[in-house]
C-alpha cells in the first residue's frame, strides 16, 4: 500500500483559527507552485503502484481546472494508478462549481471532503469562512450529483455550539447523504486571529469541558445513526472510512508532495521545506526512525483508531507492552482491551488519549 | 622557634546582613593576602549558594599576615555563618579562637542574632571586641548604637572601631584592635600533639580533609595520627594553611589554624569536634569537643526517580562530612518509596541542604513537609520520639503527647509590637516579657511551640514588620499539648507522606485547607479522585478532583506523525516529576504543600 498526499497551500483568505501554512496569493504564484509540484513529483516518483491519493490544503478547490489536471496528469504519468482505490480532494463550499466537480470526476477523483465547519452563519463569519449555511447545503447537494462519497469537516467548540446544536447540524448533513464526518476540536494557537478575538472578548469558544460534552453528544448521535468512530476525529458509515487516512494510522508508506508536506518512505519520515524558496531548492528534513521511535509510533497510531496496536509487532522490536506499569491497570479499568493479539483503546477514552498513550510508550 | 605572641586566632560574629563577609573581604585586601586581580566579593563564601543568598553557611578560615609596629603578625580569621540555624557552626569556630569581633550595623543596632552570638562568645571565654559598621550610611546612629552595645550587651564600646567595610574606612583600626585586644594563643609546640577538628570537607583526590586548630605539639607529613573518638590511625600526607585557598606547608604547630590530609577514605572516620593526637605518643585526655547537636526540624527526602536511592545516600553522606548537624536515616513511604528521614537545625538549613542536593549532586528530589520531634507517651507506659507523623500510634494507644517549645526573642521597632503579638498568639505563643531598649527598639519575649514556628513564622514576621523585626530562638523543653494526626486519603487510600500532626483546635482548618490545596495541585486524572482529610476514621473535609476531559491531539495535518510523537514523548517526560500513588498521580510539589498552607491566608 502506498498513498500520495499533495499539499495546495492557497486559500481565498486565511481562516481566523488557522495556524497553518497557507497563502492567499496571486495567480502567477499558484502557477509557479504547480510547476514546482510537477518537478518534485517527477524527481521523486518511482512508478510504483498507488492505492490512495489525497489533495489537501489549504484549499485545493481554489485551483483552476487546468491546474488540477496538470498535477493529476503528472501523477498519472509517473505512478501506476491501476490499483487506485480512493482519490480525495478537499474543497470549500464557496469554491465548489459545476466545472470543478466535472473536472474532478473526469480525472478519476472519487471522494470529496468539504470544509463546512459550522452551520451557523454568525460563527462562520466569526471564524473567517466565506460561505453561509445555505451555500454549504446547496454545494453539498450539487456535489452529491457527481460523487457518492462525500465527507464534511465540522469544528467542535465554537461559540454556543453545544451538543444539541451539533446534533442538529449532523441531522441536516446526514439527510443530505454525506458518508463521512471529520470532527475537530477547536484548537486556539497564539498567533491566530481567533486568539486575538478571544482576548478582546469578541469570540467566546466553549471551554474544554463543554467542548468534550458537545463532542460526546455528537459522537453518540452519529454512532446511533450507524456511523463508526474509526478514529479520534473521524466518523463514517461502514465501508466509507478514509483509506488514505487509515494508511497513516497503520504506518503504510506515502509520498507527500508540496510545501511542508510529509512523506513516510523506507522507514524515514521526511518533511518538505516550509518556505517557498526552500521548497524550490528541494530542501527536506529526513528522520530515520530508531526502533524505539517505531515502537512509539505503533502504540500512538494504533491506539488512536480502531486498528489497534499489534502486540507481536511491539514484541519483535523488544517491547513487551504487557509489562508496562499502566497496562494491567488500564485493562482492569476497561480503558484498554486486547483482541487477536492487538490492543485497542476504548472509544470512550479517545478524548483523554494523550495521557493514556504517553503512559504506554516504552521507557 | 615560632613566637606565639605574634599569632591571633579570631572570628567575626554578627547578625545577618551586618556586613561580616564584606569586612572579611577588606581585611584580606588590606593585608594583601589575595592579589587585587583574584579578589572578588565575599571571597570566603565559596559556595554558589552562599554568594547567591548573600549569606555565609560554612566556616571558611584564612591566614592574614599584617605588619604592625614593625612586627609581623599572623592573624587567622575564621568566617562564620550569621543565621540562627547555624548557631552550632558558629560555636564550633569559636572554640578554635581566642577572640571575636562583634560587628554591629550602625543603623540597625543590636539585633537578635547579635545578642545570641555574643552569649556564645562569652560562653567560650572569648575576648569580644565590638566594631560598628556601615558608618557611611545616612541613617547611621553611631553614638546610640554604642550605648545600645553597652546597655544591652554590656561590652565597653566607647573606644571601639567605627568603620565602613564597604568603603574601606578605618579598617586599620580593626587590625589594631585585633592585635592589641585579642590574646595570643598559648600552647607548647614540643608537647604531644593536641588539635581540634573544627570542620571537615571531602576532596576527591586527598580524601577527607580535617580543618584543625593546633593547641599543642607539631604535625607534619609522615606523622602517624590518632583520632581519639573513632580510635582510627592515619599517616599524614599533607598539612597546610588557608590563604584563603589551601597552601601546603612543612608543619603546623601550637597556635596554628590549618588543615591535615591523611588519605582518609571513609567519611565517618572524621568527626568534627574530635581531637587528633600523635599515635605514637598520644595525650591522655581529649579536648572537650562539641556537644552533639540535635536536629529540631525533620522531613523526608526521596529521589524523584526511585532508582537514584543509592546516589541520594552517597550525596547525603558527603554533605554530612561538611555538616555534622545533618542527620539522616532510611525511611520507606508507601507513597514515595525508599528515601531518608532527615534532621536539620532549622528551616533555612533544610532549604540549603535540599538545594545543595539538587545543584551540587544534580539530584531530583521530593521533600515532604517539615515536622518536629514529639515525645509520645503510650498507655502501656512506653515513650516514643516521633518525628514522622505517619509513625504516630493510633489515638487510643496514646496517653499524652509533648511538643518541643522554644524561647523566642524578637527585636522590633515599637510600631510592630501589636501585629507581632497577634502573630504569636495565633501561633499558640505565651507572652513572657516586653522591654524598651530605647525609643526605637523593643525586645519581646515569648514561648512558642516549635511546630508552629516551622510553618511560616519567619515569613509572616517578615511581612508583618516589613523586614524590620529580627528574631532568634532556643529550645527550652517539651510541653504537653492536645495534638492529633490529620491524614489525607486519596481515592480512599491513606497517603502517608501527607500526614501531619497539628493542634486539635487547628485540625479542621488545616485539614480543609490542605484538601483544597491538593485539589489545586493534583491534575485531573482519568477518573474522579476524592480527597479526604480525616482524624482517625472521622472524615473532616472532602474535595473531589473531577475526571480529566480533554487531553487529545485531534488532528493529524497531512500525515505529520513526528510532531505528534514528539508531543507525546514530551508528555511522558513530564511524568517523571509525578509520583504514582495507587492509580493517582501526584506532582512532587504536592508533598511540600502542607508547608505553604498558611501563605494563602495572608
Amino acid at each position: 500500500m502506498t498513498g500520495i498526499y499533495v499539499h495546495i497551500p492557497f486559500c481565498e483568505r486565511k481562516c481566523n483559527y488557522c495556524a497553518f501554512i497557507s497563502f492567499s496569493s496571486a495567480e502567477n504564484t499558484r502557477e509557479n507552485y504547480i510547476d514546482m509540484l510537477d518537478s518534485e513529483i517527477k524527481s521523486r516518483a518511482d512508478g510504483r503502484k498507488i492505492n490512495t491519493i489525497y489533495f489537501g490544503g489549504g484549499t485545493p478547490s481554489i485551483l483552476s481546472s487546468s491546474q488540477i489536471e496538470k498535477v493529476s496528469n503528472v501523477i498519472k504519468q509517473n505512478f501506476d494508478l491501476s490499483t487506485l482505490e480512493e482519490w480525495t480532494i478537499e474543497a470549500n463550499p464557496n469554491s465548489i462549481s459545476e466545472e470543478f466537480l466535472k473536472t474532478c470526476k473526469k480525472l478519476g477523483i472519487n471522494r470529496i471532503s468539504i470544509g463546512v465547519q459550522s452551520l451557523s452563519d454568525t460563527n462562520l463569519k466569526k471564524i473567517g469562512r466565506l460561505h453561509t449555511k445555505n451555500e454549504a447545503i446547496e454545494k453539498i447537494k450539487l456535489a452529491k450529483q457527481y460523487f457518492e462519497n462525500i465527507s464534511v469537516d465540522l469544528i467542535v467548540g465554537l461559540e454556543g455550539e453545544t451538543g444539541e446544536v451539533l446534533c442538529d447540524y449532523a441531522k441536516t448533513l446526514l439527510s443530505l447523504g454525506i458518508k463521512h464526518i471529520s470532527c475537530y476540536l477547536l484548537e486556539v494557537y497564539k498567533n491566530t486571529k481567533i486568539f486575538e478575538m478571544i482576548e478582546k472578548k469578541e469570540f467566546a469558544p466553549l471551554d474544554d469541558d463543554a467542548q468534550i460534552d458537545a463532542f460526546e453528544k455528537l459522537s453518540d448521535f452519529l454512532q446511533k445513526n450507524g456511523m463508526i468512530r474509526y478514529e479520534i476525529s473521524n466518523f463514517a458509515f461502514p465501508g466509507f472510512e478514509s483509506k488514505h487516512n487509515i494508511g497513516y494510522w497503520t504506518r503504510e508508506e506515502y509520498f507527500g508532495f508540496g510545501i511542508s508536506a510529509h512523506s513516510f518512505l523506507g522507514g524515514e519520515r521526511i518533511e518538505n521545506a516550509k518556505t517557498l524558496s526552500d521548497y524550490k531548492n528541494g530542501s527536506k528534513k529526513v528522520e530515520k526512525l530508531s526502533d524505539k521511535e517505531i515502537l512509539e509510533e505503533i502504540v500512538m497510531l494504533g491506539l488512536r483508531c480502531n486498528q489497534g496496536a499489534n502486540i507481536n509487532s511491539l514484541k519483535k522490536l523488544g517491547y513487551d507492552i504487557s509489562k508496562n506499569e499502566y497496562f494491567s491497570q488500564y485493562i482492569k479499568q476497561n480503558i484498554l482491551k486486547t483482541e487477536n493479539n492487538k490492543i485497542f483503546l476504548n472509544e470512550r477514552f479517545y478524548d483523554v488519549s494523550n495521557t493514556i498513550i504517553s503512559n504506554l510508550l516504552p521507557n | 622557634m615560632k613566637d606565639l605572641k605574634k599569632i591571633r586566632n579570631f572570628c567575626i560574629i554578627a547578625h545577618i546582613d551586618h556586613g561580616k563577609s564584606t569586612l572579611a573581604d577588606r581585611l584580606i585586601e588590606m593585608t594583601g593576602t589575595v592579589s587585587k586581580r583574584d579578589m572578588q566579593e565575599q571571597i570566603l563564601d565559596s559556595m554558589e549558594l552562599e554568594r547567591e543568598k548573600g549569606i555565609t553557611i560554612k566556616l571558611a578560615p584564612t591566614r592574614l599576615v599584617y605588619e604592625y609596629e614593625n612586627k609581623e603578625y599572623i592573624l587567622n580569621l575564621i568566617d562564620t555563618p550569621g543565621h540562627v540555624d547555624f548557631t552550632y557552626e558558629v560555636s564550633r569556630s569559636l572554640v578554635a579562637c581566642e577572640g571575636a569581633l562583634l560587628l554591629v550595623d550602625a543603623s540597625q543596632g543590636v539585633e537578635a542574632q547579635t545578642l545570641a552570638n555574643t552569649y556564645l562568645a562569652l560562653d567560650n571565654n572569648l575576648e569580644t571586641v565590638p566594631v560598628i559598621n556601615k558608618i557611611d550610611l545616612p541613617s547611621a546612629r553611631v553614638e546610640e548604637v554604642k550605648e545600645e552595645i553597652e546597655e544591652v550587651i554590656g561590652l565597653e564600646a566607647q573606644s571601639c572601631p567605627c568603620i565602613s567595610a564597604k568603603e574601606g574606612t578605618n579598617i586599620d583600626q580593626v587590625l589594631k584592635a585585633i592585635i592589641e585586644k585579642i590574646p595570643a594563643p598559648t600552647g607548647d609546640e614540643s608537647a604531644p600533639l593536641k588539635c581540634l577538628i573544627f570542620d571537615s570537607h571531602y576532596d576527591n583526590f586527598k580524601g577527607a580533609i580535617c580543618l584543625v586548630r593546633v593547641f599543642d605539639g607539631t604535625v607534619k607529613a609522615g606523622d602517624q595520627i590518632l583520632m581519639m573518638q573513632t580510635q582510627k590511625i592515619f599517616e599524614v600526607t599533607e598539612v597546610g594553611i588557608f590563604v584563603p585557598n589551601t597552601k601546603q606547608v612543612e608543619s603546623l604547630s601550637a597556635g596554628d589554624v590549618g588543615y591535615i590530609a591523611a588519605s582518609i577514605k571513609t567519611i565517618s572516620d572524621v568527626k568534627v569536634g574530635d581531637t587528633i593526637t600523635d599515635a605514637t605518643n598520644p595525650i591522655k585526655t581529649p579536648l572537650p569537643g562539641y556537644k552533639e547537636v540535635q536536629p529540631v526540624v525533620f522531613c523526608g527526602i526521596f529521589p524523584v526517580d526511585g532508582a537514584k536511592y543509592g546516589e541520594l545516600k552517597d550525596a547525603l553522606e558527603k554533605l554530612k562530612l561538611n555538616d555534622a548537624s545533618l542527620h539522616f536515616s532510611p525511611e520507606n513511604s508507601s507513597a514515595l518509596g525508599y528515601g531518608f528521614r532527615c534532621g536539620f537545625l532549622g528551616l533555612l538549613h533544610l532549604e540549603i541542604i535540599t538545594e545543595r542536593l539538587e545543584r551540587e549532586f544534580d539530584l531530583d528530589i521530593i521533600t515532604t513537609a517539615p515536622s518536629v520531634s514529639y515525645n509520645v507517651y503510650k498507655t502501656n507506659g512506653e515513650c516514643l520520639e516521633i518525628s514522622n507523623p505517619s509513625n504516630l500510634p493510633p489515638q487510643v494507644e496514646i496517653s499524652k503527647i509533648e511538643e518541643p517549645i522554644v524561647k523566642v526573642n524578637i527585636f522590633t521597632p515599637p510600631e510592630y509590637v501589636g501585629t507581632i503579638m497577634e502573630l504569636c498568639q495565633d501561633k499558640r505563643g505565651i507572652y513572657k516579657d516586653l522591654q524598651y531598649i530605647d525609643k526605637r527598639r523593643v525586645e519581646l519575649k515569648y514561648t512558642l511551640p516549635l511546630g508552629e514556628i516551622i510553618y511560616d513564622f519567619f515569613d509572616s514576621l517578615k511581612s508583618r514588620t516589613r523586614g524590620y523585626a529580627s528574631f532568634d530562638y532556643e529550645l527550652s523543653g517539651f510541653e504537653q499539648a492536645e495534638l492529633v494526626k490529620v491524614d489525607i486519603l486519596l481515592n480512599g487510600e491513606k497517603c502517608d507522606a501527607l500526614s501531619m500532626i497539628v493542634h486539635k483546635d487547628k485540625a479542621y482548618n488545616r485539614g480543609r485547607d490542605l484538601a483544597e490545596r491538593l485539589k489545586k495541585i493534583i491534575p485531573r486524572q482519568l477518573f474522579e479522585v476524592p480527597i479526604q482529610a480525616c482524624i482517625g476514621s472521622k472524615i473532616i473535609a472532602r474535595e473531589t478532583i473531577s475526571a480529566m476531559r480533554k487531553d487529545v491531539l485531534a488532528k493529524c495535518y497531512g500525515g505529520d506523525v513526528t510532531r505528534k510523537r514528539k508531543l507525546l514523548e514530551k508528555q511522558k517526560a513530564g511524568k517523571k516529576r509525578m509520583r504514582k500513588f495507587g492509580s493517582v498521580e501526584i506532582p512532587s510539589e504536592a508533598f511540600m504543600s502542607i508547608l505553604k498552607l498558611d501563605e494563602d491566608d495572608q
